[in-house]
Order: C-alpha cells, then structure tokens, then sequence
C-alpha cells in the first residue's frame, strides 16, 4: 500500500468518526442541494443543456492542437504572450522568471486549481514574493496554512466562530462572528493588497480560442480586481481548458453556475484577453497564459479515458458524492477531491500510488448522474481499478481472493461445497462467540456489523427439496 | 404466460436464501410458472468491480450461457440485474459474446420491474400491517431506473403505512468489497442512513438490493435499533392468511 | 536580485503539441448533442424579465422616462452616498448629465485614467442588459476595467433599446459590433458582488461593488 493510500485510510477514518464535521457538510451539501435544484428548473430542458456542453467540451478536446494554436494566436496578436509548460516545474519556473525579472513582491492570486497542482505558492514564496489568496474560501485557509477542502468552496468545513477566530488573530480588526462583518473585514484587508501588488494570478475557466480571451466565472469580485489593477495578469490554466465560441459560453455560463453554486450565472463572467489596448483607460500592462500540460496530453491519448479532460471543475459531483460527504475535502491529501479527483488524480500522478483513490468509492453512480458535461465518472473508477489490476499492482491477497473465487464459481457443485463451508465457518465462530474478533475470518465485516446468521440451507437446497413451495 | 427463469444471486443462494423463497411465492401466487437453472453461481459482479474483468469475463460467459433460452429471468437484485443488463456488454466488447450479452440483458429483470412494466401488476394480495420506508438502493435507481416501482407495489399491500425516509436515495455504503477496504467510511455511511430510517418513524426498511438490506441491518442491530430491514420480496410475500397463521415476515436475523 | 528575463524560448510547445497530434490520431464518437432541443424558454416580454431578474438577483433596477430624467435619478443616487469623488465614464451622454452631478461632487472621467481605490461611485453606460439573467454587459469601452469593480457603488446609465432577451443574443451582438476584438476585457455583471464561502450563507458585497444599480431610461433621446 501506498504512502498516500495509508494516510488516506488514516484520514478517512478520522473524519468517518467525527459526527460534528459530518453535520457541517450535511449542511453546507443541502444548502447546495436547495439552490441547484432551483437552479435546474431555470432551464427549460436541463437535459439539453447538459448534452450541449458535452457536444462542446468533445468537440474542444477531440481538436485540442487546433483550437489552442487558435487561441495562442489571437493572444499574442492582442500583445499577450503564451508559454507551453510541460510539467509543474516548468510552469513554476516561467511565473518565478517573470516575477523575479519584473521586479515582482506582491502577487495577488484569484482561485485558480492548477496553481495548487503545481505548488506555485512556495516557490513563490521562497523568493521572498508574497503571494496572497483573494478568494475568500482560499484567503481562510491560506490563513490556517490549509489546502483547499473543496475546488469551489474551499472553506465549507469551517463554521463561522472558527472563521472569526482566525480573523481576531490574523487580521485583527475584527470581534464578531457575523459573516457580513468578516466578509468586511476581508475585503478592508484584501482590498490594500489588490491595490498593492505588482502581479494578478488567475486561473481560467474556458480559454476561448475564437476571441483569444479567458472566460472567468467568479461572484467576489477578486478576480475582477486581480486581473485589472495589477501591471501584469498571469493565467494559469491547463490545456483542456479550451473551447471553440464565444458563443459557446452561452450554454457553458449558465450550466458551470447552476452545477456549481445553483446560481443563474455568477456575478461576474468576465472576458479577459491581452494586455490594455492603445485607447483603454487601464488595465494591465502584460497579459501571459501559461498553458499547463502535466499529464493531460497523456490522458488525451487514452481513448478510453479522454472524456475525463471534459470536466469543467464545476464539483457538482464532489457535492453528490456520499464518500466525500463522509470523509471530507482533505482527507483525499491531493489537489482535487471527490469523484473527479479519484477519476484523474491516479491518471496524472500515477495508478501506482493513488489507485486507493478510486477504490474508495462504493460505485453508487451520482456523480455520473450530475456531471453537467455527461462525464461517466463511476465508470472510469472502474476503468482506473482495471487498469491497476491489469498492471499486477494490487495485493496478493486479493489476487489469490479472486482466484478461489473464480475456482468456486465456476461450476455449481464446487460452489455448493463453498457456499456451505463458508456457512459453516460463520457458524462456528458464532458459537464459539469469535464473531468480530481477530480470529474471526470475517472480522473486515463484523468489527462494524452485528453478525450475521447463517442460514442452515441454500436457496438451492430449499427449491431442490420443496420446489420452492411454502 | 411465458416461463420465468429465477436468477438468484450467489450470496441470496447462500446467505439470504429467504430472499429467493418470497420472490418465488410471489410469482407463484400470480402463477407464473417457474425454473431455477441450477448451473448458475454468480453473475461476476464482485470481480468486475473490483477490476479483475479478465477473471469476471469467463464467469458471465458462463452465466449467459445458462440463461440464453431463457424468455424472461428475475432477478431479487438491482445490482445483479444491473451488471447483466448494463455492464456485461461493456466487460464482453469486442468478444463473441458482446451480442449474446446484449440480448440478454434485455431479458434479464429486477423483481419490482418485472412486476410493474413487464407483467402489468401492482397489486401482488400481499398484506404488511406496519410502517415502511424505501431505501432506494443506488442500482435500482440510477442504473436501471427504478423508483416508483417498489412504492407502487407497496401502495397496494393492505394495512401497509409508507413513509418517505429522508435522503431515501442516499448510498448505505454497502459497495461490494468497499465495505470491508473501506470499512471506517461504509460503516460511517450506514450509520447515518440507520439515523434517517429511525428517524422518520418506519418499523422496518425494505429495497430492492439484499446486499443494501445486509449492511443496513448489521449496522441498525450494532445501534439495537427497534428499526427492522426486510427485503420488498419478504413484503409481498405476506399475506393475510400467513399473518392469521402466525407466520413471521422474514426479516433479517442477525446475532444480538 | 538577478534579474533573469523571463522564457523566451518553448521547447515544450513543440512537444505539448506533438503529443497532442499523436493522440489525436484516434478518435472518440461524437456524442449526440442537443441538437433541435430548446434549453431555455424564449423571453417574451425582455422588459419584464429583466426587473424580474433584477429584483431576484438584487440588482437595483430604477425605470426612468428618458435620460434627462436618468440625470435626475442618478443625483438622488448620489445624494444618499457618502461625500467622496465619483469616477464617470468619459461619453458625450454622460457629459451631457454630468453638470448636475458636479453640483455636488467633484467627477473623475476615464479619459483621465482608472477609478481611485477611494471613488465613491463610478457610473458607467453598457454594451448591453440581458433579460434572461438580469445581467449588463460592459466592456472596457465603458470607462475602463476597473470602472465596474473599483467603487463600492456602481451606476449603469443604459435605456430600453440596449435589451437583450438572452446570452446567445448578447453574443450575437457582440460579433456584430465586434466587441471582443475592440476590447480587452468584457463583463457580464449580474447582481453585486457576494460570496457563501462562510457557512454557504449568501453575503453581498465582497471585493466587488456592494451596490449594482442599473439606471433604465424607457427612451433614448
């Protein structure tokens, strides 16, 4: 078992018993639940919806090397630049270079997943350029030296007396637990950095390759602030990112708001696309895209598995899943959690090490049910736990496991004979009052369970005796 | 009425085997005439999901093999019907048997399914005079599209008191070989699904999955819980005469 | 500090795109799509939807006559806000409203630069309003970026004829007037700025204006 798999395991159980986290995610997860549903009924045919912005995102990612060369190149007609980062390190170094080069001390960053993916925090940081979470999710656990619980709300493990605290702490100002007074605080503390700063980070939520400008879905108004008062904007996006329209966004807004907050559309869905032009007021003075690769060129060239690179980060899915519900964000110990993150995470960082992921999944399907781009997510755990087996990578007593398995299922008698000893087995370790304990060959199952009883006959040994009659 | 071939899922065969006698009584009650092919062990399911398709592969060859002829099959599991119907043509692409299995799963049906849209009956004769609520187990519901069947079924049974359980379409957690990988987050699943049938007041849980009901139950007798599971077969196959005679519904038993 | 010029060279484009090429050798079917269905239901009465939107997503929504009375409306605004600068999107129609606002308090154009992080108010015109949602559209042809973020109030001066019944109208109308190539930025705003992430309870007014109020003049004269 993996390092990762371990401390999963570690953490799940934690959180699995701890009854007043659970409680605070119920809560958050029926808030979201009230609000997309509402926010379904908006539309007059969800379902069409969702079959469009499938029919999008395929054809987007089935023409991925057009449509970024497109967009590559109607950015740098706009005066922007664009940098094909292979791998985290690549990205890392473009962003530190420019920073350095540019004189660079203060970088406000709007949310942006990748920039987790690639740890650009710290290597920011160890060059003495502070960097600063704008979205306030990411600003509250940026102040607790925590990664992100959720991709969207990235502070929904936390209650407001906790939120307070950390604000009486690190900001100061503040002696209330009121959200309206701590967003105030916020915004007081965060609006002299925006303001400061040299450098805007933001992520992107559609690079639009017609317009060569990115699509930014946000409610704050940080991404706003980030991405027009700073000298320079950075965008940090992976490659799928793409799509072909503008146009596009008339579906892809409504649907990415609906299935991520159950909002209409946010508050603002901005287009940003190069540097300030000749006659505008203001603006930044560079405009670069760092286009992001690690791993996702690879997950393009598994046929099987491409639709993956559809996902539009909504976590509409990560909100349907009873798992996540019951383990939490953090628990996963990677950059994205829940089913999409079990789906990915071993495909871009390896089945080796994080195949655990989508084993942790009781296949209940109501992620794939939600995915607003038609993504058939359980579907790829199971393709992911194939993959892994297939790869001889898993434990030697499963292996041998299914091994008798097959040996007893494959012919009715042997399987008779199994069935009963097994039966036998249960009702010796009742008798003898092992049920649960370590001797008890079923103790995975009755440590949590009460036991259950063995029947004396098989269904088969009944219908054969009686014909089944009562 | 054409013949009725039983498919009884391996562990119903060996551990629930109450499970395959109420479908049967059921059936037999609507006079179906009915086989129980008795080559049949397991569906593959287990390995399927597990990952293991090259060893799952073989044992639905098998199982389509025993069934092919069959007209109609009924199945007392939505996750069992759910890997024959939906998952073997994914497991079986690109071999020979792809459209054997294909065929099939068009054949193959989940007990309330059977009842509601292939044999057009609602009312079974079954009698349960007590409080119940559906746990809808995520097969059933998401995979073969299943919800209003087992509730339409129920509505009939006499003196029958339905009630809605909240987040009744919630994972129990049970998942296979989940439950034992991942014991800590299936028990804790369980365990809140126990709270929400206790909560809403039901005397017993039923479902369509044996397995759902497997994993409810241990968990609702851990928390000794006055709440009890009972598969929707075990229901409908009460009657009043059974009742009068003192015969107890076959709910789960389990040890204390 | 060194100061190391930023990559000029991308040997990894080369190869991003190679890998991308080979992979796409082999092709996934397309799905079925939407094709003939209907998403949303048309808008039939733009003017209704909007207010509607407006009110649902609290954006203050203030019909006025025509554009002199829009003057009117906007110095009431004013009056109640603290004293302070305003930042006024610099267009022949606004300097036709201006005077009267510059009774009372001293006015920043955009043809001077972006909004002072201390503006009380910025007013600016639109591309255009969207009955769907609610929403208006501005560019930086409407004073600039930060003119629709900076201040904690901003006024939108718009008049019937710039509704639009949905976002695929709003797009369509942005390829006519070629917008996206006019501009470097674009925005649908709709509602002031807010956030959930404490406790997924809704608060308004996070980093963005606290205020949206749009200023519908029923006739463009």
């Amino acid at each position: 078992m993996s390092n990762a798999a371990h401390e999963f395991l570690r953490s799940a159980a934690e959180k699995s018993a701890d009854l007043a986290h659970r409680q605070i995610i119920r809560r958050g997860i029926d808030s979201y639940n009230a609000a997309n549903e509402r926010g379904r009924s908006r539309f007059l045919d969800w379902e069409a919806a969702r079959l469009r912005c499938q029919e999008i995102k395929w054809e987007a990612v089935n023409n991925l090397d057009r449509y970024l060369l497109e967009f590559e190149q109607r950015v740098k007609d706009r005066g922007g630049h664009v940098f094909w980062a292979e791998n985290s390190k690549e990205a890392r170094q473009y962003i530190a270079d420019l920073a350095t080069a540019r004189g660079v001390r203060k970088v406000v960053k709007s949310k942006s997943m990748v920039s987790e993916e690639i740890h650009l925090g710290p290597a920011l940081e160890k060059l003495g350029i502070k960097v600063v979470e704008t979205d306030l999710g990411e600003y509250i656990v940026q102040l607790r030296n925590e990664t992100p619980y959720h991709i969207v709300t990235p502070a929904m493990h936390l209650n407001r007396t906790q939120i307070a605290a950390l604000f009486k702490e690190k900001l100061g100002d503040v002696d209330t637990d009121d959200p309206q007074q701590l967003v105030a605080a916020a915004r007081r503390a965060l609006r002299r950095d925006f303001f400061s700063a040299e450098m805007g980070i933001s992520g992107a939520n559609f690079l639009v390759a017609d317009a060569g400008m990115i699509a930014l879905t946000t409610n704050e108004g940080n991404g706003r602030l980030c991405t027009s008062v700073p000298r320079i904007h950075v965008v940090l996006s992976g490659i799928e990112k793409v799509i072909p329209r503008l146009q596009d966004l008339a579906t892809l807004w409504p649907v990415l708001a609906t299935a991520g907050t159950g909002q209409p559309i946010t508050c603002y869905s901005t287009l940003a696309g190069g540097p300030r032009q000749p006659n505008e007021v203001d603006g930044p003075e560079e405009f670069h895209v760092v286009l992001v690769d690690n791993g996702r060129s690879e997950l393009l060239a598994n046929v099987e598995e491409r639709e993956v690179l559809h996902c539009i980060r909504c976590g509409a899915c990560i909100n349907a899943c009873p798992v996540f519900r019951t383990v939490g964000g953090h628990s996963y110990g990677t950059t994205y959690m829940g089913p999409i993150g079990s789906v990915l995470t071993p495909r871009l960082r390896g089945l080796n090490e994080f195949q655990h992921l989508s084993y942790a999944s009781s296949l209940c399907g109501a992620c794939t049910d939600v995915c607003p781009v038609k993504i058939n997510l359980h579907h790829h755990l199971l393709h992911n736990r194939r993959d892994a087996v297939n790869a001889s990578d898993r434990p030697w007593s499963e292996r041998i496991g299914f091994m008798l398995w097959r040996w007893a299922v494959e012919d009715s008698r042997r399987f008779r004979a199994a069935g009963w000893l097994v039966r036998l087995g249960m009702r010796v370790v009742h008798r003898l009052r092992l049920d649960g304990t370590v001797l008890d060959p079923a103790r995975p199952w009755n440590k949590n369970h009460a036991a259950p009883l063995a029947p004396a006959k098989s269904f088969r040994a009944l219908w054969g005796k009686h014909n089944g009659n009562n | 009425m054409a013949k009725v071939a039983l498919f009884i899922p391996c562990f119903v065969d060996q551990l629930t085997p109450e499970v395959g006698l109420d479908m049967v009584r059921v059936l037999r009650r609507l006079e179906f005439e009915l086989e129980f092919p008795q080559e049949q062990t397991c569906c593959g399911q287990p390995a399927f999901n597990t990952g293991y398709w090259n060893d799952a592969r073989p044992v639905a060859e098998r199982f389509l093999q025993i069934f092919r002829s069959a007209e109609q099959v009924v199945c007392p599991s939505g996750s069992c019907t759910t890997m024959v119907r939906n998952f073997y043509p994914e497991l079986l692409a690109g071999t020979p048997w792809h459209e054997e299995a294909i065929k099939v799963g068009k054949r193959v049906f989940e007990f309330s399914e059977f009842l509601v849209k292939v044999a057009n009956v609602k009312d079974v004769g079954a009698s349960f005079p007590h409080r119940v609520a559906v746990h809808d187990s995520c097969h059933a519901l998401r995979e073969l599209h299943l919800k209003p069947e087992s509730r339409e079924l129920l509505r009939h049974v006499r003196g029958l008191e339905l009630v809605e359980m909240p987040y009744s379409e919630d994972c129990c957690g049970f998942g296979g070989t989940f439950a034992t990988k991942f014991g800590a987050i299936s028990a804790a699943m369980g365990d809140a699904k126990a709270g929400y049938a206790e909560s809403c007041g039901a005397e017993y849980v039923t479902a369509t999955d044996p397995s759902c009901l497997l994993h409810i139950d241990g968990i609702l007798r851990r928390r000794k819980s006055t709440v009890r599971t009972i598969h929707l077969a075990g229901i409908l196959a009460q009657t009043a005469s059974a009742a009068e005679r003192g015969a107890r519904p076959a709910a789960r038993e389990s040890a204390r | 500090m060194a100061t190391t010029e930023p990559q000029t060279e991308n040997p990894g484009r080369a190869r991003i795109l190679e890998r991308l090429r080979t992979a796409l050798r082999e092709s996934t079917p397309r799905p079925l799509g939407a094709e003939g269905r209907t998403i949303f239901a048309p808008v039939t009465d733009v003017m209704a939807r909007f207010q509607q939107e407006c009110a649902a997503n609290i954006t203050e929504c203030i019909v006025t006559p025509d554009m002199q009375a829009s003057g009117r409306a906007v110095t009431d605004v004013l009056a109640a806000l603290p004293s302070g600068e305003i930042f006024v999107q610099d267009s022949s129609a606004m300097r036709r409203l201006a005077p009267e606002w510059q009774a009372t308090r001293s006015i920043q154009w955009s043809s001077e630069g972006g909004p002072k992080k201390s503006a009380q108010a910025t007013i600016t015109m639109a591309e255009a309003l969207v009955a769907l949602t609610g929403s208006v559209l501005v560019s930086s042809s409407c004073g600039g970026r930060g003119a629709s973020v900076v201040a904690p109030v901003h006024i939108v001066v718009a008049s019937a004829d710039q509704l639009v019944p949905d976002l695929d109208a709003a797009f369509a109308l942005m390829r006519e007037r070629n917008t996206a190539f006019q501009n470097s930025y674009v925005c649908l705003i709709t509602g002031s700025s807010r956030t959930a992430d404490i406790e997924k309870i809704l608060v308004m007014g996070a980093h963005g204006p606290i205020r949206l109020i749009v200023v519908l003049a029923m006739r463009h004269d």
